[in-house]
């Protein structure tokens, strides 16, 4: 942590000097620029074209879908429902994220349930995945860390409107990144069937 | 030499430099997406493929053209359909049209016919190239009023705008040009350009007009409406003339771009950098300053010129595209100060002194 | 009368007056648990403490009378520390439940806690284990891990209801809140317990887990379930439709009304909303055409047809022939639309609200009457008082099975709680032409030439007059089911077609167009009329008197 810079509004607004407010000589220093960006990435390309693979990449690009960007762990992925240890969604439908979602996105139904220890839990539990736009709200607003975004899966696609609202079956059956590892899931399949 | 002969020449000519325009302007829609991803660090365009085979993304102008050629045309509710349909036709016609009078040799010699490596030497080869970029602003401000769009209103009447007070600047930077080599024929300008000054320096428009040059790039890329001149397109406020086109009507407006930036690049090479000019290269052979010389028989020579035209020409392709990645676009308002206040003023500045100096040294 | 300082605000009370309704005079609104208006005051809770100039403790501000000169603070440290503690002591066994409690949301717990929580626990001693989710009676759910012993419904069963069902059991922290044994909490208010309980502990069975409360709308109403008129709100959830099956009423809740219902309304009452989302409501026009059986149709189709059918038969049988039921389920707007199309506009002689009493209905010394009609009073005045005539539904109906009645309109609820199916189906035989203009299917709509769907009292606003005359104004609370309409704008439709004069289609005008016409209701208008109502019968007394 270093010390905190103030800048104030007004002086972020220097005067130019003569030169710069000619603007030519601001162009030709902008063009010298981006011309060596392009030799030297050009320069780069060609080593690497002719095999010669120790320098440095002519580009930051990452060829998705071959090569895929690591995800961070903190990244907020694909929605999945926590289970316990029986199996049963430790949802218990208190709405709480059905609440704090700005995207209105999450539906759900609450029944009651025999057991006195639980009482409540989700008849269905759909996400609109379509609208939601992964703030992840639902998570931090959670109390039973019922819903979690650690899914890792990011390519999410269906062929309608419908596909993209997810059921609390597909829910609870998506394993969290940490379990699943790198394997792809059979996800984007299923709902293109749909 | 007959009649028939001639007008096969001619075609065999017009053929020539048609194909060299529109192949290299089909390059040139790779080459934009290409140098500006290597410029910002990226890979770009590399995903068509012709059986497994990417060659560098070059397959995307295949891809590019079939996709133009296949979209749906959609054509506006508009009462000017005609004219809406003819507007990109006109952009790109007057554009080709002007590549008549560029020069890009000196003349061959086949079975006893002299054929200059032009399609037309026209010999006031220059007033026929500003007619052409005038009436090619036609096409531009008819797309735009055609369109029964607001939008695209704006931007046919910026575009208007724009290059009413750019092509002040843009004929005046030439008429230092003219001044000095005392002729309006594109050739007789090349040609002029082949003596030598102070014994080594090449005697080149750019070494005669320095500042003509800088404004007359400064006019050209206004005047075909690129980067950092494109508020009649302005893409993130209003989108511009072609707003209401699609499918191909709008690919030629696109070419017509492309093809534009090929003819400023044969004009700056033609008024400022010798043209088909080789460095020391006469009629005959190389002669150097220090005394060496080095004969070439004249389908060398000419096999060279032709050459170093397509290099220079290319070179400028590549600058302009390079300007296009780097500024930013003006505001209409710096557009108009710059036009009117600061070029303008300067290309009269130009005028006035290489007339005085050609006076001068004339006398 | 004693003159005292809270929180350096000087107020003059009568004596008697606690400092907590003083402070609430003021607007300084004290934390209670155990304290309730309409019950007698326990002092149990200990959450309303405050500081008493002079006094060497804390005392509570719901059993301390003011007296001359008392300065009062509600807000030093003092009284902060010692509402954090309180509520320390009150969640120590609190299961935190919240998730799947009912009353989250609107729980005292939580917005205390959210004020002067402590935040960070001290408690290492694991929480008491108490009866969860127990059915205490048809409408009630217990859950004593969540209670705070306030007593607040022991209180409610001993002193409202006087059924005594409820006690405390056992001492210190295992004190626990439980019916008496063999006793189930079934009285006829026994849903007033989910309102006293300022916690989770009592919760309604018939809203659980139907929707949360924080989604819900509240609308100010009227009760239709008897001649009381009892002021409540309507919480519907308009927004989330996914919940509680698509209906949008989730629950009645009283309202406090000091001249009509106190606090309180009966079970009777509170569930009564389940009618107006319920499957058998009449959602479309329904139209007979001869020779045709009946046929679901569209507005326009079905008036037309009451235009075409009504003309037809009137004009050959005779407006003698011609007869009109408008039951007081009715609001005083629809009555005088009513009254106007067809007593004034069509001349029909035959208009009865007058039924014979419900069967169902029963009286107490609380609230409940045994007239289960809301707007008899209204109606009486609005169709019944100007005109001599004046005859009965039972009169109507036996002049229809003579035969002597040909066309017949039937407008509004109420007539199948006291008329039997096969009765009316023996009585209107003869009935050529039936408009039936209702909200729920019956035997009305089945005989009926022409159906039409009107809308229940949540989907409108109106106004009512009570047993006592008191005129009381309900809202709409959610849009119309299906493609019922409101009444007033059928009749100026069927009075439109017929050239006819019509009344406003707007409840408000039409109100007060008819206090412009109607004596009893001069001078008022919605405005007047507020959230509480008037009576004019009451007000006229005054003014007799002044």
């Amino acid at each position: 942590m270093g010390t905190v810079r103030v800048i104030h509004v007004s002086e972020r607004r220097r005067t130019l000097t003569f030169w710069e407010r000619t603007y030519l000589l601001e162009v030709f220093r902008g063009l010298v620029l981006t011309a060596r960006h392009f030799f030297v990435n050009l320069w780069r390309h060609s080593l690497w074209l002719v095999g010669v693979k120790s320098g440095p990449p002519g580009a930051a690009t990452f060829q998705y879908p071959e090569v895929r960007r690591p995800q961070s762990p903190r990244l907020r992925t694909l929605h999945r429902l926590a289970k316990r240890p029986d199996g049963t969604p430790r949802c218990v439908a208190c709405m709480m994220c059905e609440t704090v979602c700005p995207a209105f996105c999450i539906k759900i139904v609450a029944e009651e349930v025999d057991d006195s220890s639980i009482e409540k839990r989700p008849k269905s539990f759909d996400i609109d995945i379509g609208r939601c736009v992964f703030c992840g709200f639902c998570v931090e607003a959670c109390p039973e860390d019922a819903i979690r975004m650690d899914t890792g899966i990011t390519e999410i696609g269906a062929l309608s409107r419908d596909g993209m609202v997810l059921n609390i079956e597909t829910l609870l059956s998506l394993p969290p990144k940490s379990e699943r590892g790198d394997k792809p899931v059979d996800f984007l399949q299923q709902q293109l069937v749909q | 030499m007959n009649a028939g002969l001639e007008i096969g020449v001619a075609v065999g000519k017009t053929i020539f430099i048609i194909m060299f325009a529109l192949s290299l302007g089909g390059l040139l829609t790779w080459v934009e997406r290409k140098q500006s991803a290597v410029m910002q660090d990226r890979i770009g365009a590399n995903r068509a493929s012709i059986l497994g085979l990417r060659v560098w993304g070059l397959f995307h102008i295949i891809a590019d053209a079939v996709k133009m050629f296949t979209k749906e045309d959609f054509v506006p509710n508009t009462p000017h359909k005609f004219i809406h349909a003819i507007a990109p036709v006109l952009s790109i016609f007057f554009a080709l049209l002007s590549f008549a009078v560029i020069p890009f040799g000196s003349s061959i010699v086949i079975a006893g016919h002299s054929i200059g490596l032009q399609v037309a030497d026209v010999n006031v080869g220059i007033l026929f190239i500003f007619a052409m970029m005038s009436v090619a602003v036609y096409g531009v401000v008819l797309a735009g009023w055609s369109s029964n769009n607001n939008y695209a209103l704006l931007g046919g009447i910026r575009a208007t705008a724009q290059m009413i007070s750019y092509e002040i600047t843009f004929g005046l930077t030439l008429v230092g040009v003219i001044l000095i080599f005392q002729t309006l024929s594109m050739q007789e300008i090349v040609r002029a350009q082949g003596g030598l000054l102070f014994g080594f320096l090449p005697r080149w428009g750019v070494f005669l007009q320095p500042l003509g040059l800088l404004l007359f790039m400064t006019a050209a890329i206004a005047e075909t409406k690129r980067i950092p001149f494109d508020i009649p397109e302005g893409e993130s406020e209003i989108i511009g003339f072609f707003v209401e086109y699609s499918s191909m009507k709008f690919g030629m407006f696109m070419f017509a771009d492309f093809i534009e930036q090929i003819l400023v690049a044969a004009m700056v090479t033609t008024f400022f950098f010798g043209g088909w000019q080789v460095p020391y290269l006469g009629d005959t052979g190389f002669a150097f300053p220090w005394g060496t010389t080095w004969d070439l028989n004249t389908w060398m020579v000419e096999s060279l010129r032709v050459a170093a035209f397509v290099v220079k020409v290319s070179f400028f392709c590549w600058l302009q595209m390079l300007i296009r990645w780097t500024l930013p676009r003006f505001r209409f308002d710096q557009l108009m100060n710059l036009g009117w206040k600061v070029l303008l003023p300067l290309s009269l500045a130009n005028t006035l002194a290489t007339a005085v100096i050609v006076l001068w040294v004339g006398r | 009368m004693p003159k005292l300082t809270i929180d350096d605000r000087t107020i003059e009370v009568p004596a008697g007056t606690t400092v907590i309704q003083a402070a609430e005079k003021l607007g300084i609104y004290i934390p209670r648990y155990c304290y309730h208006p309409g019950l007698s005051i326990a002092g149990s809770c200990r959450m309303c403490l405050v500081e008493v100039e002079k006094a060497p403790k804390l005392q509570i501000a719901c059993y301390t009378f003011v007296t001359d000169g008392m300065v009062v603070r509600t807000t030093t440290e003092k009284v902060t520390i010692a509402r954090q503690a309180i509520l320390e002591f009150l969640l120590a066994n609190h299961p935190l439940d919240c998730p799947v409690c009912d009353q989250a949301g609107e729980c005292k717990l939580q917005e205390f806690y959210m004020q002067f929580g402590q935040y960070d626990s001290t408690l290492l001693e694991n929480k008491l284990k108490k009866h969860k989710a127990m059915p205490i009676g048809p409408h009630i759910m217990l859950d004593s891990e969540r209670c705070i012993l306030c007593s607040r419904c022991v209180r409610f069963v001993d002193e409202v209801t006087k059924t005594h069902e409820l006690g405390i059991f056992n001492r210190g922290d295992h004190s626990e809140l439980l019916p008496v044994k063999g006793v189930t909490v079934d009285n006829a208010y026994s849903g007033c317990l989910a309102d006293v309980c300022p916690v989770g502990a009592l919760t309604d069975r018939d809203f659980r887990f139907k929707v949360r409360v924080w989604y819900l709308d509240k609308t100010e109403s009227v009760c239709h379930g008897c001649a009381r008129g009892c002021n409540i709100e309507i919480h519907s959830n308009r927004r989330r439709t996914h919940h509680n099956d698509g209906r949008l009423i989730a629950r009645l809740k009283p309202r406090f009304n000091g001249e009509v219902n106190h606090h309180w309304m009966c079970d009777t009452g509170r569930y009564s909303y389940k009618s107006i989302e319920s499957d058998d409501r009449l959602v479309q026009p329904l139209v007979r055409l001869t020779g045709k059986g009946q046929e679901k149709s569209d507005w326009t189709l079905a008036l037309a047809q009451i235009d075409e059918q009504v003309t037809h038969q009137v004009g050959r049988s005779g407006v003698a022939a011609a007869a009109v039921i408008a039951t007081p389920a009715l609001s005083n707007e629809e009555l005088w639309a009513a009254r106007g199309l067809f007593l004034q506009g069509m001349k029909i002689e035959k208009i009865a609200h007058r039924c014979t009493p419900d069967p169902n209905g029963v009286e107490d010394s609380l609230l409940r009457k045994t007239d289960t009609f809301p707007n008899s009073f209204g109606a009486n005045l609005i169709i019944g008082q100007p005109h001599t005539a004046d005859p009965t539904v039972d009169t109507i109906l036996e002049a229809a099975a003579a035969g002597k009645i040909k066309t017949m309109f039937v407008i509004g609820g109420g007539l199948l709680e006291r008329y039997s199916t096969d009765l009316l189906r023996e009585k209107l035989r003869n009935v050529e032409t039936l408009i039936a203009i209702q909200t729920h299917r019956s035997v009305l709509t089945e005989m009926a030439t022409v159906a039409l769907p009107m809308t229940s009292f949540a989907e409108m606003d109106g106004s009512i007059c009570n047993f006592e005359g008191r005129v009381q104004r309900y809202n709409q609370a959610m849009p119309p089911v299906g493609q019922s309409r409101p009444l007033l704008d059928t009749l100026a439709d069927l009075a439109n077609r017929w050239e006819l004069k019509t009344a406003p289609r707007q409840p408000e005008n039409c109100f007060a167009e008819l206090a412009q016409n109607a004596g009893y209701f001069a001078g008022l208008s919605y405005e007047t009329l507020g959230d509480g109502g008037v009576n004019p019968s009451r007000r006229s007394a005054t003014a007799a008197t002044t």
